[in-house]
Order: structure tokens, then C-alpha cells, then sequence
């Protein structure tokens, strides 16, 4: 590829085309057309300009994959800075802004796209249409029409009180797979996440009902008695594999199944329940001081609140990311998952290890019904959602346990879950979204695999290409 | 072994290689490889570690297919996709770990996967019996495995082949786990299948046991066939020339920089099995500043649990050890690691690496406690990478950049950036368990390079190795360890690798004895602490 500007100079040049051409564009075409064009003239731009600063950039397969790849990326960032920049602005201005987002994004994605990971968002988008043509197949065999189910569904997910309602429940989902991916990262299944977070929320609710602190003070009590809580059941999980050689996919399962009676036991009208309404019982109702207060959905035009907690799940996932790869305790995690042996010669304490990461999973899990509990219902109620611990392992999965890619999936299971409500009223059974749900993990797993056996092979390919050119050029 | 009544003209060779290829990302495999090994002779393929022998086997036997070339069996070309269509086609493997349930007797070992042939009862006994006859084996079906020793268990994977119908035997290193004894009487079985009609096929790169052996040598040299020999004809020193094509490396230290300071002492160190027996029996060794100290035995001796122990990867028994002094025994691997003892284990794969790491991350590896790697609780990035460069350029790791997996490496160079990983963090002392093994020439003498400087910079340096040569060369001292014991201490100026060898074995170190050609049977087993 030629590269006849400096970088700076270039990505300008790629952001500068771009945002011209939508500007003008936008008085002849609707704006988001407009967008769109105007980043893959910003895209042009940067293949000619800017090139590509990966050692594979001449390859073949370099131009197949990673330029699609990052000009669909491109194109999509700009769309999304576009639209959400038009709730608060002026259309022409805010698609402008899209457009400079997207052409700055073009140049960038062109110039640093790995080949490995843009294979890897190609696959995931080719398992998306899998998963989708699956669902539209098994539609079409009962008779229904997949376009209109797919229009209804898209058209009901997007409205404001659903998006609202989206992120909420995917807040939820993010909290569980991130518990579930901590003990992936280091081999561990714990599939306890849903006796884990269940158990928390009860007894912080009760703990919770029993006292009224001051503002602050009170959730803050509620937060950690649901972490400590949610940690020492899982933290059970860790000390029995250590010391006894128990499974912890066993003794998670049976944990949760303890964990359900111990439930069953603690709710009832005698012991850490009250009435209420009617058919209904559980905890003492949270006072007003320990509510966390909800975003008001206003400025996206909907009428619902996002819970205030999802400050905490974005939190969590930035120290997530931060914990794994910036410090001692995650890259010894980290090294534990890959290889126990590698690390136990390393000096990695691997026992402790497996206990200190099954705790922190369970405390991640004790936050999972916190969003709810102190941003909705305020009790532990015989109504709280259950099974949230479960849909984190498929959300984790489908992250491939990385905090951005966790942060997508539980949206995109979140948008399903949602958008299906709608055909119940069509008469369409509403659990085709889980026939999606399902195929999409399954694909995914799968393409994941193939996508990291084929990047490993590569880069040794890549690797002795390299030497091979030096030693040429060496002799 | 030149017999006399090998097949010569009439009957078509049992295994025909033409042009043979196979490409493997990043790593020598097997270039335009050509081999013809006659019906019922013994054929040894040789190569020193990482020329391509167990690529060309796996060939061979069905496990991956060549990109090129054609594979001719009894005179017919045929397409091997599988270990079962090899089997089919009369070809079998014993491969050098056994693969043997240990809580199984012979007979159900030999059945297992087989149990179309013959059924698992009284016929499949018969049988068993009939082959052991036959080929003069000495299995009995009755007996379970885990009552059996290496030479035994061997000849059961030999019978599992032949039950199975083989007439063309592969053996991929068959020597590497067995005593001199031992081996004597696995050519013995060699030679009786031979005289059966069978064929087979030798791998190894001991050249004396090949020449010993062997109606035919094939030498394979980065890849590719460089030669075929008669070992009628040909001496060990002219099969080691073609096997690495040139000069050897040669390990060898230069003046003493043996200091009277004390660095590493090992006193009466007792290391218990899980069943309580002591695999590590009593063992007493000190090291000093700008010392080498060899440890030689058969693998599986206590070796490896001697080093394990020091590391702290496994707990002490009884006895001590101490660092410059102080005592660490009990300590964590982590504790050892950071009073300056530095690490190269056995098995890179296991223990070295993280495989699908970045090299800068296995640079961290280790020493994740330690500047450059860390700020307190904090891994520094920066100080890392820029380390991990330094390594690269220093030890020369061949390798376009810091970020690429290790396991787009090769041997050679991971082990390289092991040692140059290990040397740095101002280590007393550096572990070394085979160094050197599996990497090829080139990294083999750089690795040695590094080993000296440590030793002229004043390391304590702990070597363990199967290499005798290595281990002749490049310690000031040496012991020898047979069953957890240190039985006899050697002078490396003076001692040959046949003595070596013997005592090894059991069969006492005695320096009067330098008669060349005598590597015979042990005399008398004294164990003589």
C-alpha cells in the first residue's frame, strides 16, 4: 500500500473527507446515508493515504479480512456517534460529528486492525446470520413470515421505554457474566453464580429492611453484606477443591441447589419475611435512604429510569479489565488459567489461587441482583428474577470473557429477551429469541475455536516468513 | 549385524519413502525425504533431537499426511489418513511413552481397541501366549501392568502391535528409558522378530546401540535424508559428522573459577514419594561461587524431584538446604525464586512457558514479584517489554518482535529466552535441567555460551542432564544419582561416558578401569553410598 502522507496528516485528511462529503451529502440524501458515505470516502481515503502498519499488511488475506472488516467497523461507529449524538443535537451537526468519529475510526482501524481480530469480528458476524437464519428457518417451517417477525421485533426492541429496559436487564446479565468469566479466566466453572447471587440478595435485603442508616452509608452496607455473602458461598466451592479435590462444577451445582432450600427456608413469615400484597411474601421493604436513585431515561424520549447500578456494572468491568491486565494478582491468574504447572514452577501459590479467584467470582456474583433490588423492588420477594447466574455462563461464552465483548453480548441477549415480548401478542411464541439466543452460542463457540486455532497457525506462518526474509537478506 | 539372509533382490521393500514433505508453520519438518528399508531387515533412522525423526514416523503411521511425496508399502503406494488404515497395511508403533493402563492386566491392555480380533477372553489369552512364544517376548497375560518394569512394559507395547498384525514395527526411541541391560535384551527381541520375517523400523540418535543394531542407517539431518550407511562400514564419529553436518559444538569449560565460597548446599535431603517411599534418598551436595555441578543418572532416579525440591515445588522430607548460607528449605517456589535462584526446567512446555502468551508476558513469567516486571502490587508493562527486547537482542531469540506467542518459536528459541529470563534478576544460583534438550545445534551452543558466562560471573550452577558429553563437559563436578542416592562422584577431566554410563547403572565408578571397547554387562550391583 502507498503511504505518501505522515500519519497525523493522513488520519486528518481521511476525517476531513469524510465529514465533508456528509455535510454536503445530508442536504440531498437522509443523514445517515449520508454518514454512511461519507466514512467509506473517509475509508478511501485512508487505504491511500494512511496504509497499514501490520507486518502482514501485503498479504492476501490481510486485504480479504482486515479491510471489510474495519470499513463495516468504521461505519457502524459513526452511525452509532451519529444517532446518539442527535438526541441532544441538531441533525446535520450531530451526523458531522458521526461522520469525523467514523472517518478518524477508519483511518485508525485501517492502519491498526489485527488480522487475527478482525477475523475474529468477521466470524462473529457470520455466526450472527447463522444464528438469525436458523431462527428465520425455524419460523418459516411453522408457518410464520421471518421479514415481518424481524421487523416487529427490531421496531418494538428500539423504542425508548424497551432500550431503557434493555440496559437494565443487561446490566444484570453483565454483573453475572462477569462473575462467571473471572473463574473462567483461571479454568474454573463456577456455575454457581445463581445460588451465589440469590443467597446475597436476600440477606442484604433483609440486612437492608432491618436498619435505616444514613443515605450512602445504607446501600453501602447492603452492597457488601451481598459481596461477603456471595463470596463466602463461592469461596465454600474453592476451599473444597483445594482441600478435599472436590470438583467445583459439583459442588457449585449442589451449592446452588443448598442455596435454593437454604432460600426457601429464610423467606417465610416467621423467620425474614413480612406479607406482601397479596399471594406474596418477602423482606422487609428497604427504606428510601438505602435506594439507589434511577438515570432518568428523558433524554433518550423514554419514560422509564436505567438503574443507577449500572454505574457500578461498568465499574466492575473496568476493574475487571484493570485487575486482569495490570496487575501481579491477574497476570499470576491469568497464567494459572493457561498452565497450573507453568505457574506453579513460577512461584504462583496455584491453591490459593483457586481460592482467592472462586471468592472474587462470588463476590461479583453477590452484586448481580443489587441493580434490582435497590433500584426497583426493594425486597427480596418470592418474584425476584432467578436463573440470572446461568444466562451469565452462555453471556461469558459469548464474550469470549473479555470486558467490552461481555458488555455486547449481554446487550444483544438483553435486546432478544425484549424484543420478543412483543410477539406474544401476534400469537408468535415468544421463545424463538431463545432458539436464536442458542444457536448464536453455540456458533460462536464453535467459530471462536476455529478463528484461535487458525490464528495460532498463522502467526507461526507469519513468524517464519519473517525469519526466513531476514536470514535472505542477512546473507 | 550384517546378516546374511536378508531379502536382497526378489522381494519388494516393505516401506518405500519417495520425496516425503511435510510443512509445519515455523519449524524444520521433512524436506524431499527418501527411504527404502528392505522386507525383514532392522532399518535405524538417526538424527540428533529436532531433525525431523518422529515428524517422518507420525508420517509414517497414519497420524498427519505428507504434503508431498508418496509412501509405497510391500511395493503398493498407499494413503495412510489414520493410525488404523497404517494398521491395516501391517504398520505399528510403539511409541517411546508407553501408552498402558496401569490398573490393568497385560491381557487387557494388549484387547484393548482390539477386541474384534480375538474376543478378551481364553482366544486373545491363546494368542498373547502364541505371539510371546513366537518372538521370544516373555509376556504373561495374567500379570498387571503396574507389577511390571520399563523393559517388560515395553515388550507389552511391542506384542500390542504384533496382536494386532503388524509385519513392519515401528519403535520411536526405544532406548531412551531403558538401562544398558535392558537394552541388550530389547535387541535381542529385535533380532528375533527379524528372524520371523518382520520388519523394523529404529529410531533413535544413539549412534552405538544403531551401529550395534541396525542392517541399515538412514541419517536425517534438518529435515532431510543426507545419507544412508552400512554399519559395517561406518564408525560412530562419521554418523555423528553427517548428523549435524559439520563441526559439533563442544562442551567444554575453560580455567577453574571454582571459588571457596558456598552458595548452594544440599545436606542429607530425604524427598518422600506420595506413597512414602523415598525417591530423593539422603543426598548431600554443595556448590560454590563460579561452580558447576553435574548431576548423571538414568531418567527417573530422583533427578527431577531433587531439583523440584530445591525449587520449593516440592516439600523436603527430611534435611536441609541453604542459600549463601541461609536456610531455605520449606520455602516457596516463589520465596526461592526470589533469593536469587533461577529456573530451567525440564519440560519448557509445562513448566518454562506460557504458550499462547506474548514473549514479553513469559518474560514476566517467574519473576512477576521483581523489578523490571513489577511496581508493587502493579505489573509494569514498560519495564517488561523493554527488558523482554533486551533479552531478545542479548540471547539472541530469533523472533520478529516481543508480541508473538511463544509457541510461534521454535525449541531453540524459547529455550533461549528461558535462560536469558533466568540469568537476569541477578540470580546466585540457576537450576538447570537438560538445557539443552531437543533444541539444534546452534541454540545448543549458545546455551552453553551462557551457561560459561554465568559460571565466570560467579554463579552456583546445579546441571542435570541425559547428555553425558554435555555433562562431561561442562561441569567441575559431578555425581552420580542412582535411585534417590548419590552413589559416586566423577572427575569430568578424567571420566569417559562409557565409565559414566556404568556407573549409572550401578555398576560402580572405577577410573582403573579404561579398557575402550568394554561397556559390557554390570558385574556387581553395589550401591555403595
Amino acid at each position: 500500500m502507498t503511504k505518501s502522507l505522515p500519519t497525523p496528516a493522513g488520519f486528518a485528511a481521511a476525517a476531513g473527507a469524510g465529514v465533508v462529503l456528509t455535510v454536503l451529502l445530508d442536504m440531498a440524501l437522509l443523514a445517515p446515508a449520508a454518514l454512511a458515505i461519507g466514512v467509506v470516502a473517509a475509508f478511501a481515503v485512508a487505504v491511500l493515504f494512511v496504509g497499514s502498519s501490520t507486518a502482514d499488511a501485503d498479504s492476501g488475506i490481510h486485504r480479504a479480512v482486515v479491510a471489510p472488516v474495519a470499513l463495516v467497523l468504521a461505519v457502524l461507529v459513526g452511525l452509532f456517534t451519529g444517532l446518539v449524538a442527535d438526541l441532544w443535537l441538531i441533525e446535520p451537526v450531530a451526523y458531522a460529528i458521526g461522520a469525523l468519529v467514523g472517518g478518524t475510526a477508519s483511518a485508525a482501524l485501517y492502519r491498526g486492525l489485527a488480522t487475527q481480530l478482525a477475523l475474529a469480528f468477521a466470524a462473529v458476524a457470520a455466526a450472527g446470520a447463522l444464528a438469525l437464519g436458523i431462527t428465520a428457518l425455524v419460523l418459516y417451517v411453522t408457518g410464520v413470515d421471518p421479514l415481518s417477525t424481524f421487523a416487529r421485533m427490531t421496531d418494538y426492541g428500539t423504542q425508548p421505554n424497551s432500550l431503557v429496559t434493555v440496559v437494565n436487564t443487561g446490566t444484570t446479565y453483565y454483573l453475572s457474566a462477569v462473575a462467571v468469566a473471572v473463574g473462567f479466566r483461571m479454568n474454573l466453572f463456577n456455575i454457581g453464580v445463581d445460588g451465589q447471587y440469590r443467597l446475597a440478595a436476600l440477606l442484604a435485603a433483609a440486612v437492608g429492611g432491618a436498619f435505616v442508616l444514613p443515605p450512602g452509608l445504607h446501600q453501602l452496607v447492603i452492597i457488601l453484606v451481598a459481596v461477603a455473602v456471595g463470596g463466602f458461598w463461592a469461596g465454600i466451592a474453592g476451599w473444597l477443591k483445594v482441600t478435599r479435590g472436590v470438583s467445583e462444577v459439583i459442588s457449585t451445582i449442589m451449592l446452588n441447589a443448598i442455596a435454593t432450600g437454604v432460600t426457601a427456608y429464610l423467606l417465610n413469615t416467621n423467620r425474614l419475611a413480612v406479607e406482601i400484597g397479596t399471594n406474596n411474601i418477602g423482606t422487609r421493604p428497604i427504606a428510601e435512604s438505602g435506594w439507589v436513585p434511577g438515570i432518568p431515561g428523558g433524554f433518550m424520549g423514554a419514560g422509564r429510569e436505567i438503574f443507577g447500578l449500572t454505574l457500578l456494572a461498568v465499574a466492575v468491568g473496568v476493574g475487571y479489565w484493570w485487575l486482569l491486565n495490570r496487575t501481579r494478582f491477574g497476570f499470576e491468574l491469568r497464567a494459572t488459567g493457561q498452565s497450573a504447572t507453568a505457574a506453579q514452577a513460577s512461584g504462583v501459590n496455584v491453591k490459593k489461587m483457586v481460592v482467592v479467584s472462586m471468592v472474587i467470582s462470588g463476590m461479583v456474583a453477590g452484586l448481580v441482583g443489587m441493580p434490582q433490588l435497590l433500584g426497583a423492588s426493594h425486597y427480596y420477594a418470592l418474584d425476584f428474577p432467578v436463573g440470572l447466574g446461568f444466562t451469565g455462563i452462555a453471556i461469558a461464552l459469548l464474550g469470549r470473557n473479555h470486558p467490552v465483548g461481555i458488555a455486547a453480548a449481554a446487550l444483544f441477549w438483553s435486546f432478544l429477551n425484549q424484543s420478543s415480548q412483543i410477539l406474544d401478542i401476534d400469537g408468535i411464541p415468544k421463545e424463538i429469541a431463545v432458539v436464536t439466543q442458542a444457536t448464536m452460542v453455540l456458533t460462536i463457540v464453535v467459530v471462536y475455536e476455529l478463528v484461535h486455532r487458525w490464528g495460532r497457525r498463522y502467526q507461526q506462518r507469519q513468524v517464519g516468513r519473517e525469519l526466513g526474509r531476514e536470514r535472505v537478506a542477512a546473507s | 549385524m550384517s546378516g546374511t539372509d536378508t531379502a536382497s533382490g526378489a522381494a519388494p521393500p516393505a516401506v518405500e519413502l519417495r520425496g516425503i514433505t511435510k510443512r509445519f508453520p515455523g519449524v524444520v519438518a521433512n524436506h524431499d525425504i527418501n527411504i527404502t528399508v528392505g522386507a525383514g531387515t532392522v532399518h535405524a533412522i538417526v538424527g540428533e533431537n529436532g531433525a525431523g525423526k518422529s515428524t517422518l514416523m507420525k508420517t509414517l503411521y497414519g497420524m498427519h499426511q505428507p504434503d508431498e511425496g508418496s509412501i509405497a508399502v510391500n511395493g503398493g503406494t498407499v494413503r495412510l489418513n489414520s493410525p488404523s488404515d497404517a494398521i491395516k497395511h501391517g504398520i505399528g508403533m510403539v511409541h517411546q511413552h508407553f501408552m498402558l493402563a496401569d490398573n490393568l492386566t497385560v491381557l487387557e491392555n494388549v484387547v484393548l481397541g482390539a477386541e474384534g480380533l480375538h474376543g478378551i477372553g481364553s482366544r486373545a489369552r491363546a494368542r498373547i501366549e502364541e505371539l510371546s512364544a513366537q518372538y521370544g517376548l516373555g509376556v504373561r497375560p495374567r500379570r498387571l501392568m503396574e507389577e511390571l518394569g520399563v523393559g517388560d512394559r515395553q515388550r507389552v507395547e511391542i506384542l500390542k502391535v504384533l496382536y494386532r498384525g503388524a509385519r513392519i514395527v515401528i519403535l520411536d526411541e526405544p532406548t531412551a528409558v531403558l538401562v544398558p541391560q535392558e537394552v541388550d535384551e530389547l535387541f535381542d527381541n529385535l533380532r528375533e522378530l527379524k528372524r520371523e520375517g518382520l520388519t523394523v523400523i529404529f529410531i533413535s540418535h544413539k549412534l552405538d546401540e544403531v551401529l550395534s543394531v541396525a542392517d541399515e542407517i538412514t541419517v536425517i539431518r534438518r529435515g532431510t535424508t543426507v545419507a544412508t550407511a552400512d554399519p559395517a562400514r561406518t564408525t560412530a564419529r562419521e554418523l555423528a559428522t553427517l548428523m549435524v553436518g559439520g563441526q559439533l559444538p563442544v562442551p567444554e569449560l575453560r580455567e577453574s573459577t571454582v571459588t571457596d565460597r558456598m552458595v548452594l548446599q544440599i545436606q542429607d535431603l530425604t524427598v518422600a514419594a506420595p506413597d512414602g517411599r523415598p525417591v530423593v534418598d539422603g543426598v548431600s551436595l554443595s556448590i560454590r561461587a563460579g561452580e558447576i555441578v553435574g548431576i548423571a543418572g538414568v531418567e527417573g532416579n530422583g533427578q527431577s524431584e531433587l531439583i523440584e525440591a530445591v525449587m520449593g515445588m516440592r516439600p523436603v522430607a527430611r534435611g536441609r538446604i541453604l542459600l549463601a548460607g541461609e536456610p531455605v528449605t520449606g520455602w516457596s517456589t516463589r520465596a526461592v525464586r526470589e533469593a536469587g535462584v533461577g529456573y530451567i526446567p525440564e519440560d519448557r512446555h509445562r513448566h518454562g512457558l506460557l504458550l499462547e502468551s506474548p514473549l514479553w508476558e513469559n518474560r514476566v513469567l517467574g519473576h512477576q514479584t521483581q523489578p523490571p516486571n513489577a511496581k508493587g502490587p502493579l505489573i509494569d508493562r514498560a519495564g517488561a517489554r523493554a527488558d523482554t527486547e533486551r533479552i531478545v537482542a542479548e540471547f539472541d531469540v530469533r523472533t520478529p518482535g516481543i508480541d508473538v506467542q511463544a509457541d510461534a518459536l521454535s525449541g531453540g528459541n524459547q529455550q533461549k529466552l528461558i535462560v536469558g529470563r533466568e540469568m537476569s534478576n541477578d540470580p546466585k544460583v540457576i537450576v538447570a535441567a537438560h538445557p539443552t534438550r531437543g533444541v539444534d545445534v546452534g541454540a545448543q551452543a549458545a546455551i552453553w555460551d551462557q551457561l560459561r558466562a554465568a559460571r565466570a560471573k560467579g554463579l552456583a550452577v546445579l546441571l542435570v542432564s541425559a547428555d553425558l558429553d554435555e555433562l562431561i563437559g561442562m561441569s567441575d563436578t559431578l555425581h552420580v544419582i542412582l535411585r534417590g542416592r548419590l552413589v559416586a562422584e566423577a572427575d569430568p577431566g578424567a571420566v569417559t561416558p562409557e565409565q559414566l554410563g556404568s556407573a549409572m547403572t550401578g555398576a560402580g565408578l572405577d577410573p582403573a578401569d579404561t579398557s575402550a571397547d568394554d561397556s559390557g554387562p554390570a558385574t556387581e550391583d553395589e550401591a555403595g553410598a
